[in-house]
């Protein structure tokens, strides 16, 4: 790779020992990756967070050396001029009485928190950054953690992110430079996989469900949806979620929708595919069995906001539970950003949710924490894939409807 | 003893590892899907659940899903428990930031289709600085020599 006289000093020291490590970290990974340049990098969403390992018997150690990381990292300044947001903790900084919410690791991370505000991040702890005002613009250059954050930047916003990882997005924010490759450049924004819809999709779920279908078999390519309409915002947050779940998308194209996607000659770059693979009413529906897994319908767990609840998901959720009470014994959560509670509880959605028995949970959600459960009812595919290996549970996916009703019957009650 | 195959790639992080090889025709998240406590995989219903990556020659198709993966890559080799060496057909730039980071070679672009060539049990060296995975020893080799014998 090709750096600059700047860039070959920090990477020799001139900057101290911290920053060197940033920019080898580029460096060779934009050389494992075929970048052939650093470029500026306006915008980025890292992962400052502390472990929830020591309830599972981690050992004290790698607490410490982790600690230790973070704490380097958080105790630098941000680039000038790039915006800098964080990605969810694994615990929350509120009180909550669960024991993997370990003191030390919420000590911790308040203090990460605290120092990683000095430095310039603003530490929103979402999934969902684009909800909490870090929009980028089209063709903006991001370094941005979060799979399905990645894909919406690159899908839904027309910015340019490839997938990163907690050190590249630490040392993008430090360094305002990534590498060049992947979907920074244009010829590696052609669709690889044309979807073609014929399913009807009615809820937000629906379209994680075309999603989770999807990634399965684009992996790491790039899928290009035809014959749906314009999403909503929420819907999209549920398709790219699930992308970069059952795959490892960095991007789709919906033509029509994502901004240098027009037509599907567009997102194909003009070569579109003969075989389309078929997204049917019947394949809907498989979609939603292959997650459900449970072998009876008492419930103990409802998971809204995943990714993190949009304000207008929690005020449709405090619409759905007005006048109603959550079932003894489940636990009704709903996972968003700080930033998004403070205007929920401002508007008074917090307090309806609360008074039914609900809980409003920030910074996290219960599968990060890995707070255990028998039977969980979520509309996120992403959370219900990975809440079966995480925390053990049965799960259910359906409808945000479907999944209140659930909550206050305290038992699956279908769709 | 059975010949040395010997399967042709690119280093895409450098350095050389031995270890018994973990294969499977899959992708892999490191968050969500692999506990860097016991080094298990727990996705379920995935081809390696249950098994331990710790010092294995993780055999895959590419890494998939969450940007934890390096992350949890991280935590998993302070713990003891991370892969030796990554022999993947195709690069998720997870994988190859977390290998550069926690100096785990790793290698693709094979000349041969490693899950026909490698089977979980072999003894294999990944030598990403040369571009080349040799199997050392087949499983069945192994298990003639020590008992006792695999059903």
């Amino acid at each position: 790779m090709q750096l600059t006289g700047d860039q070959r000093a920090i990477l020799d020291g001139a900057r101290g020992s911290y920053l060197a490590t940033c920019m080898r970290w580029l460096v060779e990974w934009g050389e494992a990756m075929g970048a052939r340049r650093l470029i500026p990098c306006d915008n980025t969403h890292a992962i400052l967070a502390a472990p929830n390992l020591m309830a599972r018997g981690a050992t004290p150690a790698t607490l410490e050396a982790f600690a230790a990381g973070l704490r380097q990292a958080s105790s630098q300044k941000t680039a000038a001029g790039c915006y800098c947001t964080i990605h969810t903790a694994f615990v929350t900084l509120d009180e909550v009485d669960v024991a993997q919410n370990d003191a030390t690791e919420v000590r911790l991370q308040r203090e990460v928190a605290a120092m990683a505000a000095d430095a310039g991040f603003i530490p929103t702890f979402t999934c969902a950054p684009y909800l909490v005002g870090n929009v980028p613009l089209k063709g903006e250059i991001c370094a941005w953690t979060e799979s399905s954050a990645v894909v919406y930047a690159n899908s839904i916003l027309g910015a340019r992110t490839t997938r990163h990882g907690s050190e590249s997005a630490i040392a993008a924010s430090l360094l305002g430079l990534v590498p060049e490759f992947g979907v920074l450049l244009d010829e590696n924004r052609r669709g690889t996989l044309l979807v073609e819809v014929s399913a009807t999709l009615e809820t937000t779920t629906d379209w994680g469900a075309l999603g989770y279908f999807a990634g399965r078999i684009a992996g790491l390519g790039i899928p290009v949806f035809h014959g749906v309409r314009r999403p909503t915002q929420d819907e999209a947050k549920q398709l790219c979620a699930a992308l970069a779940t059952s795959g490892g998308v960095t991007m789709c194209h919906i033509a029509g929708v994502t901004p240098e996607a027009p037509t599907l000659e567009a997102a194909f770059h003009g070569d579109v595919p003969q075989e389309p693979v078929a997204f049917t009413g019947r394949t809907l529906e498989a979609t939603y069995a292959s997650l459900r897994n449970h072998t009876g319908d008492e419930i103990d767990s409802v998971i809204l906001g995943c990714p993190h609840a949009s304000i207008r998901e929690i005020a449709g959720i405090a619409a759905l539970l007005k006048g109603k009470r959550v079932a003894d014994g489940v636990r009704l959560w709903i996972d968003t950003a700080r930033i998004t509670k403070g205007g929920a509880d401002a508007m008074g959605y917090t307090r309806t949710i609360e008074d039914a028995g609900g809980r409003i949970l920030c910074d996290t959600c219960p599968t990060n924490m890995r707070i255990p459960a028998r039977r969980i009812v979520t509309h996120g595919f992403k959370q219900a894939h990975y809440a079966r290996g995480m925390v053990g549970a049965e799960v259910i996916v359906a409808a945000t409807q479907a999944c209140v009703r659930a909550a206050v019957a305290g038992r699956w009650m279908g769709d | 003893m059975t010949d040395r195959v010997v399967i042709r790639g690119r280093g895409v992080v450098k350095g050389r590892a031995e270890g018994e090889a973990l294969v499977a025709d899959a992708t892999l998240s490191f968050w969500g899907e692999v506990d860097p406590v016991t080094g298990k995989v727990i996705a379920v219903g995935h081809p390696l659940e249950g098994e331990s990556l710790r010092g294995k020659v993780l055999v895959i198709r590419s890494t998939k899903g969450s940007s934890g993966t390096p992350m949890i890559l991280n935590l998993a080799k302070l713990e003891g428990n991370a892969p030796a060496a990554f022999v993947n057909v195709e690069v998720d730039s997870l994988a190859a930031l977390g290998c550069i980071v926690n100096g785990i070679p790793m290698i693709t672009d094979l000349d041969r289709n490693p899950f026909e060539w490698i089977h979980t049990g072999d003894l294999v060296d990944v030598d990403a600085d040369a571009g080349l995975v040799r199997i050392q020893m087949r499983r069945e080799t192994q298990a003639d020599s020590a008992a006792p014998p695999r059903k």
